[in-house]
């Protein structure tokens, strides 16, 4: 209602109001894409690996010396570990899931070099291993021990008759066709039959975007350092870390156990970057929030202080306290404003630049609205008290001389 | 001259004191967006740094294109050869020694025995690389030497040792002619080096350009004899039969790094030459089967070629530069409000004599002073702030270093912002005529 | 118009108690036009305040308009202000930022008038006062003179039933302060009321009736304005009273 003179008031003393709306639309510049990258990295590290993460062990193992013999070491080692109370199984595995190691290659539908072949992460490992990582196939079957055979480290085996695929490889592979029973070829051009599909699984690296893409060959790989996934019972894990470790290690010295650690652990290592950028973001928004409310805060209250003359007036002429409230809440609803619509500007702005210069993802345009929401009730909160500081103003002031 | 500075700077005391709030909150300000600005534009200066200027420009990678004929290496950049070589490509090329120095190298890890009978075996990273590596990349040493082409050709059971791993099997002494067994083989060490954390890692970065130094160095003619694997990433492209660890070493797997040092323009012309004829002659044997495409990068070329600063470094610049922005922004507001309440003093000054410019420079004076002070609590900040970085990203100590080019860029850059704040509102507050402030409204 | 019936007003801070009014009785008719004299310290400044609901009050009784406004609340007060009275301050109290229109604007705005009527009074006020040809100026671009005949365009643009002017010519020169007087002697030959406040006799002169306040109580009221000389000694021992810490 008295929008009309304030902003000719606003107009004729532009300079702190102009600051004040500049500082707010790069503020929203800055919250709004940052909160959006600070949302996606969250969503990526929260993604569903498909394991029972918590619980799993990994140990990782080398032997050394001549009459080291590898095989009966992880033989043993094996038996051992599934002996102690508390672990629900293990095996040996080439590489470890969501530890940023692993191997990687490519499968095709047909034996054509021609072709493109689908990348995707492989593991090998027995017929524990899904029970190991607690995946669950959704269609077809696990490995059958028979099929399980220890593979050495310098060896290339042929390619196993049976193998397992993730949905997602699945799909990549065959497209809406059902691909359990069918038959893919590695880059030998050797084939192998899908005869397990996994709901969903992550492979090694966090940052790839086939992440979910996992073909899983049976077999013992005996490499000269090895790794062995181990599930516990849920909630016993941190106990039977140190015991795991301890038996490992004094039942065979010429086998050095290099560390145990939870998969938990190695997957927070491989989203550090993420986290990391994350936690950095929050503290810039947090500051730049605090810094630009106290902006606000101090600029009113110094107007406030500034006008009080002026507010005196206004109550001798018949302002009540709430209008003193509503006009400097309003005038603060207007420089905000002019400072979101400008701010709106500035965000598709860096957005652009964010997105073209980094190849970040291209902002989801519903946190604009979200943005400006959090702000203006931001900005309103801000400016309360001095308004109340404002509204209590006597009338008396008018009629001073000074 | 100078008492009028002094005089501006007790001004600026007192009238900082004045108003304590506004005060602390214009130099929090300042504080807080140098902490911030300053803090990831040191860590993109350490990850953009030059680790080696006094060479890098006359030490090459080398990349060789043995890759698929039906494909290129990277399809991102078709133009790329792969980054690493075969390791009898490596072997080859360092036999026929066409650079001043040259050298292959790749990292693998050895267990080590133990030394006392109460000690355990450990394993320990080792980069496995020939007697050239040390001089071309200027490794310090502290005891001993590297040991010598002599050494490469006989394939001898020798080491150098880091700092750190000297220090934790001998306790830091001299262990030059002391001897370690290691995966079996009785090694003898050479020479112990000096801290030495080149950041990023120019001469790995694919294996991680701010990891920590491999613990020792070991010639590389032992592969074959020790059978030693690669603990860095290893790629092929085509499908062979190996079931041997020579067949894997004859493989086409690429999986070695390669250096080469070069003095001269004209050397670098001719060893590219060179490179094309010993591929040209391995065409004939069938192999190469990609058309001719052998590079070679500087160091500085090889950090961009690999992204060494990560995007994530160079956003976070971008935005903490909007963020002092931001700050700068506030201390013109804040510093305007300041200067239009101190209205009456300044035209009573005026009326007492003051010149325009003397307030101007009054004004000029506060707002610098209190920059500089931002600047100080700032740089506080910004170690905090590195701190942080070094426990979030677990990163070597070398990336969060503040070196002295920062900590003075950090106050140049509170002390320029803030007067740069403060030229508007000084400048309206000199244009106020003298007295005009002195009548009562 | 306005009666005021022994009215009592002490200010009380933590060391001082000062009675600014006592007692005082004060009846103006409507469409007088009364001056209301004395030194400072006199109480004039309260009696102003008072008057033009700005402040409470400890005792007594006030009939503006014959109504009782004694017990109303801040908000009642501030409407009733809005729609009865008119104020004219010494130091103009124009908003700077605002042009002359809007300024006049300000009250009519509070009575959440339609804006086609408030144009009109508006524009009324203007010509009233002689400066509808200024009415996109700022305050800053007119003289002392102007600048308070606008604030009078702003007192009557409500059209008030009581106009109070405190000191209205204190800011101003000689020949700008008798067109600001020539101006309320207009505005009160149109029937208006006002009660103005002033430490000058001679522009007391100008009113109808005189009332003289000195610490705090009527002294005199007379009908040729003319001023009674104050006894210096009259009452000053009762002006203030140390009150015992407690």
């Amino acid at each position: 209602m008295d929008i009309g003179p304030m902003v000719s008031s606003l107009l004729r003393n532009k300079t702190g109001a102009i600051l004040v709306a500049l500082q707010i639309a790069v503020t929203l510049a800055i919250v709004i894409n940052s909160l959006y990258i600070i949302v996606l990295r969250v969503e990526k590290i929260n993604r569903d690996p498909g394991m029972d993460v918590d619980n799993v062990v990994i140990a990782y193992v080398r032997g050394f010396g001549d009459d080291f013999d590898v095989v009966d070491s992880i033989t043993n080692d094996i038996d051992l570990i599934r002996s102690i109370p508390g672990v629900r199984t293990a095996t040996v595995s080439n590489h470890v899931p969501l530890s940023g190691s692993g191997s990687g290659t490519g499968l095709r539908t047909e034996p054509d070099e021609t072709i493109e072949a689908v990348p995707t992460g492989r593991y090998r490992w027995s017929e524990e291993g899904l029970d190991a990582l607690g995946i669950t196939l959704s269609r077809g079957r696990n490995f059958l021990p028979e099929e399980v055979d220890f593979i050495m480290g310098d060896s290339d085996p042929p390619a196993p008759a049976s193998i397992l695929v993730t949905q997602k490889l699945a799909d990549d592979l065959f497209g809406d066709e059902d691909a359990l029973g069918k038959t893919v070829y590695w880059g030998s051009m050797e084939p192998s039959t899908i005869v397990g599909i996994i709901g969903r699984m992550h492979g090694s690296w966090v940052g790839w975007d086939k992440l979910d893409n996992v073909v899983i060959q049976p077999g013992k790989p005996a490499y000269t350092t090895n790794k062995y996934i181990i599930r516990t019972e849920p909630g016993m894990r941190d106990e039977l870390m140190p015991v795991i470790e301890n038996k490992l290690g004094e039942s065979n010295r010429h086998r050095v156990v290099k560390s145990v650690r939870s998969l938990s652990e190695i997957a927070a290592r491989s989203y550090r970057s993420d986290r990391g950028m994350a936690i950095i973001l929050s503290i810039v928004i947090t500051l730049l929030i605090g810094l630009t409310a106290l902006v606000i805060v101090g600029l009113a209250s110094f107007h406030v202080t500034q006008r009080t003359k002026q507010i005196g007036t206004r109550r001798a002429l018949g302002a009540r306290r709430i209008d003193i409230v509503q006009f400097f809440m309003l005038e603060n609803w207007l420089i905000t404003t002019a400072g979101a619509v400008l701010g709106i500007v500035l965000t598709v702005a860096v957005a652009y630049w964010l997105e073209v210069s980094f190849e970040l993802q291209r902002l989801d345009w519903r946190y604009l609205p979200a943005g400006i929401l959090i702000l203006w009730v931001l900005s309103s909160l801000a400016v309360i008290e001095p308004a109340r500081r404002a509204a209590s103003v006597p009338p008396a002031v008018a009629t001073r001389s000074i | 001259m100078l008492a009028m500075f002094s005089y501006n700077i007790k001004l600026a005391f007192n009238s900082m004191r004045r108003n304590p709030v506004m005060t602390a909150l214009m130099v929090a300000a300042i504080a807080v967006g140098i902490g911030v600005s300053m803090t990831t534009l040191s860590v993109y200066h350490m990850m953009s740094s030059n680790p080696i200027p006094e060479k890098s420009d006359v030490l090459f990678a080398v990349t060789l294109d043995s890759w698929n004929p039906l494909r290129p290496f990277d399809d991102d950049h078709p133009e790329r050869a792969p980054h690493q070589l075969t390791f009898h490509d490596a072997e080859r090329l360092v036999a026929l020694a066409a650079g001043k120095r040259q050298t292959a190298m790749f990292e693998s890890s050895l267990i080590i025995e133990p030394l006392g009978d109460d000690d355990l075996p450990f394993e320990a990273g080792a980069r496995v690389t020939y007697a050239d590596f040390f001089p071309m990349f200027n490794v310090p040493f502290l005891y001993g030497n590297a040991w010598d082409k002599a050494a490469d050709r006989a394939a001898e059971p020798v080491v150098v040792l880091t700092k750190k791993l000297n220090e934790r099997l001998f306790g830091g002494e001299d262990s030059v002619g002391k001897t370690l067994t290691m995966d079996g083989t009785r090694f003898r060490v050479v020479g112990v080096t000096d801290t030495w954390e080149p950041t990023p890692r120019f001469y790995d970065p694919i294996n991680g350009g701010f990891q920590e130094v491999n613990e020792m160095f070991i010639p590389y003619s032992l592969t074959r004899v020790m059978e030693l694997k690669s603990n860095g990433s290893d790629w092929g492209w085509k499908s062979e039969d190996i079931q041997s660890f020579e067949q894997w070493l004859n493989s086409e797997s690429v999986w070695v790094q390669y250096f080469v040092e070069l003095d001269s323009p004209s050397a670098r012309d001719e060893y590219v030459d060179h490179l094309n004829a010993y591929v040209n002659e391995q065409k004939r044997l069938g192999r190469f089967e990609r058309p001719l495409n052998n590079h070679i990068y500087n160091v500085e070329e090889w950090m961009e070629y690999h992204e060494v600063v990560a995007r994530d470094a160079r956003v976070l610049v971008g935005l903490s530069f909007l963020f002092l922005l931001v700050c700068v922004l506030s201390t013109i507001a804040l510093t305007l409000t300041k200067f239009v309440g101190k209205k009456a003093e300044t035209s009573l000054r005026r009326a007492l004599g003051a010149s325009r410019w003397t307030i101007f420079g009054q004004q000029i004076v506060e707002v610098g002073l209190m920059g500089f002070a931002g600047g100080l609590i700032g740089l506080l900040l910004v170690t905090f702030g590195l701190q942080g970085i070094k426990y979030l990203y677990d990163s070597t100590p070398g990336l969060v270093k503040l070196d002295w080019l920062m900590v003075f860029t950090a106050i140049g850059v509170a002390v320029l912002s803030s007067t740069l704040a403060g030229l508007y509102p000084a400048w309206r507050v000199c244009s106020i005529p003298p007295a005009a402030q002195l009548k009562t409204q | 118009m306005l009666q005021m019936k022994q009215i009592r007003k002490v200010y009380r801070t933590e060391l001082v108690e000062t009675h600014a009014l006592r007692e005082v009785s004060i009846n103006v008719e409507a469409g007088e036009f009364v001056a209301l004299t004395g030194s400072s310290g006199s109480g004039k400044t309260t009696f102003l305040n008072i008057a033009g609901l700005l402040e409470t009050f400890d005792s007594g009784s006030y009939l503006l308009d014959g109504r009782d406004v004694g017990q109303l609340d801040d908000d009642e007060r501030s409407v009733c202000r809005n729609q009865k009275i008119g104020f004219i301050f010494q130091s103009f109290n124009l908003i700077p930022d605002l042009d002359l229109y809007e300024n006049i604007d300000v009250p009519l705005r509070y009575r959440r008038l339609p804006k086609a009527e408030r144009r009109q009074r508006i524009e009324h006020a203007l010509e009233t006062v002689g400066l509808a040809s200024r009415m996109k100026h700022i305050p800053a671009q007119l003289s002392g003179g102007q600048q308070q005949r606008v604030a009078i365009a702003r007192a009557i643009a409500g059209q008030p039933k009581l106009l109070l002017a405190d000191e209205p010519t204190g800011n101003l020169d000689s020949n700008m302060a008798l067109q600001v007087m020539d101006l309320l002697e207009e505005i009160h030959a149109g029937g208006a009321t006002i009660v103005m406040v002033t430490h000058d006799p001679s522009l007391a002169a100008r009113a109808e009736r005189n009332i003289q306040l000195a610490d705090g109580q009527v002294l005199a009221a007379e009908t040729t304005g003319s001023p009674i000389e104050i006894p210096q000694a009259y009452g000053r021992e009762n002006a203030g009273r140390l009150v015992a810490q407690a």
